[in-house]
């Protein structure tokens, strides 16, 4: 289906309304980034590769010296190295310059890091999330954690998801009204808003078994939309890779159905653009939440996805058919077809649209115009260090922004931290994109 | 023909794919018992003798068949002589049309054979259907290897002579096959020797025979003539007496240390009237390691050893069943390991939920628990699922650690769900013990420091070293699989040198000068 053209001519001021907010330096946001690393990191798939290793295995170094042998291990494979990193490289040949080298690049690391994860702990990022709501943005926590192989380990994530509940609902009443982010045309919207995954709540995730481990996580999902519905919080429950789909959706499905969650708390799942089932995953949420009515109603948050490159790997080292677009024009016009499906479904459903795309965000907030509804009923949403100008952007034109942030130390953060700075560096990335100077009208033009 | 390509193992993610599987096994379920007949080339031999029971549920015959006598052996040995000219002088080309043409008739009834599996072996149905997928891989790879081999090398040429080298196969070759991959092994070895030219005698595990039937079947089907392929279901006694036999060129085995060198020997006698040496293309025993360094990702090492463990009971060659940790992360991973084992859930094959199928058979079970009660006589257990089924032949998993040095537990290969842990100084600490190992089959390594995994890459005796990932589930074409010293003689299965072991080559050289005249 295509758009209206009056659809796309909203879009298109829009759009450049929000691109004329950006702050100048940053309507090139890898540059902002400290990273001249990254932006190296961009240019060459060999020097990508060695620096995310590194950043990749900087927590589990012992030792500085350890440390800068492990990057210049990385930075001997890579062929042709800018002059910076032949200095690096000669700076590892002694042990004083493994101890320079070593701080320097840890201190590079954790910089990185702080720029994508807002606090070690939800009490260490309230300020942040105040800060966030001051400026006109809500949030959503999300716990970033080891993997969980073992039952401690799933205990010990759901008590960290029940004391984020506790932490952030009892400070957010203390936070200024801010009246565009508490209410859409459906009613109040919680202030208070955690992001949790199935697959840390279980060590039983099993892609042929998924009743295993969904019985499992259910057990421990319980509880918190418990604490969330009494603490009136909200409660999001996030997608990962589609190994986990099924335990994820029908978790969610059976557990929400309950009679004790009919009435809250409020929570919502995620809907992935890039699986070519997507449209027939939004026909059983859709069918679901008017089976299922919900006060108040089911969230769906709407995402490219963040497992690309592990969905293709793992289709091809098996020889099944690529569950993910490959071609990113397709993706991005399943992603709009999908915003006009969700947007035309309200009230069954609340809409969230998270994406750095200017036209995939112009787009939702343009089709959401169009069709006579408020722009406080759609929900923008960003990621903390990737979408922060545009996240003001929009904020600071009156829109319903969330961001989205990231809360662990920086051991559980790696694994995080690389799969945003490889989504940042990619050629097929909007980000690096505009980065690269693609004119506006480009940026803007339908995919 | 096509490249080769792995054959795509079943998307069992999604439902419909399970449901497939398990409507398999309904079907399968009122046929069973299966009547495995001695087959030998056009004769139909005894078709009871021995059953296979199913290890989770041993009251539930799975198959009768026959129990091959010396007699029989003899006269499959015979009807393999008599069948192998013809069946080398088809050439490459034909041979692999039947080899394909088996894979395909493998490929038509994958669920029905993953299914037989599951009863025959316990073996859980990502594995088994993994197994009926690595047998039609054999069949196509082989197949292409053949043609390929047939061509012969390049060799250097100079003005007034002409060089060439083939490889010709080298006649009746016997294939005694294991039980744990009850269709992919015996398929691997005898496509290899069929593609190649020989007329095969095939001894399949008596644990499984019925899955042995399927492939030699589909072999027939497609065009293999009846005596270049025979059945001979049956113990020892049978495979040993064909292992004796004179007529008999090449001696393909996968299984145990004690039956591999028992091979050896017994085939390294040239009795009066036999005109050659056997040659023995022998897959034996392990006791593998993962290495974890101290910057190693637990998030991936925990999983992938304890897949490499305890999938299918830990009861395949390349399973580990040790681990030597760096002690800047022995106790992390002690802690996620053992809870991690805590969580296995041990179980019926045919159910997807589990992670822990039984055993093969009772002495597998007694072995097992022969070994994890030393495990905690010697050292420490700090991890094991004792909820297990009362009737099958399950075994809990365990983990344990503080082992002394010279413990059975760390040197013998247990075949189970068993895994130790050891803590070492250094990497190089963990290759010293490594080198110490008869065994030298697969291993493991944690790494993220290149300079680590090129030194443990270059001091390892492994067969197949696996980086950064589980050590189990080699597939033809990416990981050829076997192994060095006490493991294994022989070349790796599912790679380019395979073939080489069933043929002999012979090299001609022609004077083409006649009165100062070349004349090619």
């Amino acid at each position: 289906m295509e758009d209206d053209p009056g659809v796309e001519a909203e879009l298109g001021q829009v759009g450049r309304a929000l691109y004329g907010s950006f702050p100048q330096r940053s309507r090139n946001p890898v540059k902002a980034l400290d990273a001249r690393a990254m932006e190296l990191a961009s240019q060459d798939a060999e020097l990508r590769a060695a620096l995310f290793r590194f950043v990749d295995v900087t927590p589990a170094c012992r030792s500085l010296d350890d440390l800068a042998r492990h990057l210049s291990g990385y930075l001997s494979e890579v062929d042709e190295k800018p002059p910076s990193l032949e200095v690096a490289m000669r700076m590892a040949g002694t042990k004083p310059g493994r101890a320079a080298l070593g701080v320097a690049a840890a201190g590079g690391v954790r910089h990185m890091a702080h720029r994508f994860i807002v606090g070690e702990s939800p009490r260490k990022a309230l300020p942040v999330l105040r800060e966030l709501w001051e400026d006109g943005a809500a949030s959503s926590v999300d716990l970033l954690g080891e993997a969980t192989v073992t039952e401690a380990e799933a205990d010990r994530y759901a008590a960290r998801c029940a004391e984020a509940l506790d932490t952030i609902a009892e400070a957010a009443p203390r936070w200024p009204e801010r009246p565009q982010l508490e209410a859409d045309s459906l009613g109040p919207l919680p202030r208070a808003n955690l992001s949790v995954k199935v697959s840390a709540l279980t060590p039983h995730i099993r892609p042929d078994a998924p009743a295993l481990g969904r019985e499992d996580a259910s057990r421990r999902m319980r509880p918190l939309l418990r604490k969330a519905r009494d603490l009136g919080a909200h409660l999001h429950i996030d997608m990962e890779s589609l190994d986990a789909l099924e335990t994820t959706m029908e978790l969610i499905f059976e557990l929400l159905d309950e009679d004790e969650f009919r009435e809250g708390p409020s929570a919502g799942l995620v809907l992935q653009a890039y699986l070519r089932e997507s449209p027939n995953q939004l026909d059983s949420i859709l069918a679901w939440a008017r089976e299922t009515p919900r006060t108040p109603p089911l969230v769906v948050r709407l995402v490219k996805g963040a497992y690309w490159d592990h969905e293709i790997v793992e289709a091809r080292q098996h020889g099944w058919e690529a569950p993910v677009f490959e071609v990113k024009a397709e993706c991005d016009r399943n992603y709009e077809e999908l915003t006009r499906r969700l947007l035309d479904a309200r009230p069954a459903v609340r809409v969230a649209v998270a994406s750095h795309n200017l036209r995939s965000i112009s787009h939702a907030i343009a089709y959401n115009r169009y069709s006579g509804a408020e722009d406080r009923d759609v929900e923008l949403q960003v990621l903390r260090g990737l979408g922060d100008e545009l996240g003001h952007a929009l904020a600071a034109q009156g829109f319903r922004v969330r961001v989205y942030c990231p809360v662990g130390d920086l051991v559980a953060g790696m694994a995080y931290l690389v799969r945003r700075l490889l989504e940042n560096t990619s050629n097929e990335s909007f980000l690096h994109e505009q980065a690269m100077g693609v004119p506006l009208e480009e940026l803007l033009a339908a995919p | 023909m096509k490249p080769f390509a792995n054959e795509p193992t079943l998307e069992l993610r999604r439902a419909p794919a399970r449901e497939s599987l398990v409507n398999a096994l309904r079907e399968l379920e009122p046929k069973l018992p299966l009547s495995v007949p001695v087959l030998i080339g056009r004769e139909q031999g005894a078709h009871e003798g021995f059953e296979s029971t199913d290890p989770g549920s041993p009251d539930r015959v799975v198959a009768t068949a026959g129990r091959a006598t010396e007699a029989d052996a003899a006269a499959a040995v015979e009807a393999a002589a008599a069948a192998f000219p013809a069946w080398r002088d088809m050439g490459a080309d034909a041979r692999a049309e039947v080899l394909v043409g088996a894979a395909q008739i493998l490929r038509s009834r994958r669920l029905e054979l993953a299914a037989l599996q599951v009863r025959e072996c316990a073996k859980p149905w990502g594995e088994a259907d993994g197994d009926v997928c690595e047998a039609i891989d054999f069949l196509e790879y082989y197949a292409r290897e053949a043609v390929r081999l047939e061509q012969g090398p390049d060799l250097l040429q100079v003005p007034g002579e002409r060089n060439t080298m083939r490889y010709e196969p080298r006649g009746v070759c016997v294939v005694i096959a294991p039980w744990n991959f009850p269709l992919a092994i015996p398929t691997g070895m005898t496509s290899a020797a069929l593609a190649a030219g020989n007329s095969v005698v095939l001894k399949p595990a008596e644990q499984s025979p019925a899955s042995a039937l399927a492939l030699v079947e589909a072999l027939r089907e497609a065009g293999a003539p009846p005596g270049a392929i025979s059945l001979l279901p049956g113990f020892g006694e049978v495979g040993a007496a064909l292992v004796r036999d004179p007529r008999v060129h090449v001696i393909a085995f996968t299984g145990s240390s004690a039956v591999g060198l028992e091979i050896v020997r017994s085939s390294a006698d040239t009795p009066e009237g036999q005109g050659h040496v056997k040659r023995v293309v022998a897959e034996m025993g392990g006791k593998n390691a993962v290495i974890v360094d101290s910057d190693a990702d637990l998030d991936d090492a925990v999983p992938a050893i304890v897949k490499s463990a305890f999938v299918y009971a830990g009861q395949k060659c390349s399973a580990a069943s040790r681990v030597l940790a760096h002690e800047g992360v022995a106790d992390a991973l002690l802690e996620r390991l053992s809870g991690a084992v805590n969580v296995l859930i041990v179980g019926q094959a045919d159910d997807f939920a589990i992670d822990v199928p039984p055993v093969i058979e009772s002495d597998a079970q007694e072995r097992v628990l022969r070994y994890a009660e030393l495990a905690a006589s010697e050292g420490r257990i700090v991890g094991q699922q004792a909820k297990i089924p009362a009737n099958g032949w399950f075994c809990p998993p365990t983990l344990v650690t503080d082992l002394p040095p010279g413990s059975a537990v760390l040197r013998d290969e247990i075949f189970g769900p068993v895994l130790a842990v050891e803590r070492v100084k250094s990497i190089a600490e963990a290759c010293d013990a490594l080198e110490r190992s008869p065994f030298a089959l697969t291993g493991g390594l944690f790494s993220r420091n290149p300079e680590t995994v090129a030194e443990v890459t270059r001091r390892t005796p492994v067969g197949n070293l696996y980086v950064n990932r589980h050590i189990t589930g080699a597939m033809v074409g990416r990981q050829p699989f076997g192994g060095n010293r006490r493991s294994g003689i022989g070349s790796k299965a599912g790679g380019p040198d395979y073939l080489l072991q069933f043929v002999e080559p012979r090299v001609v050289t022609e004077n083409t000068m006649r009165h100062g005249l070349v004349v090619e």
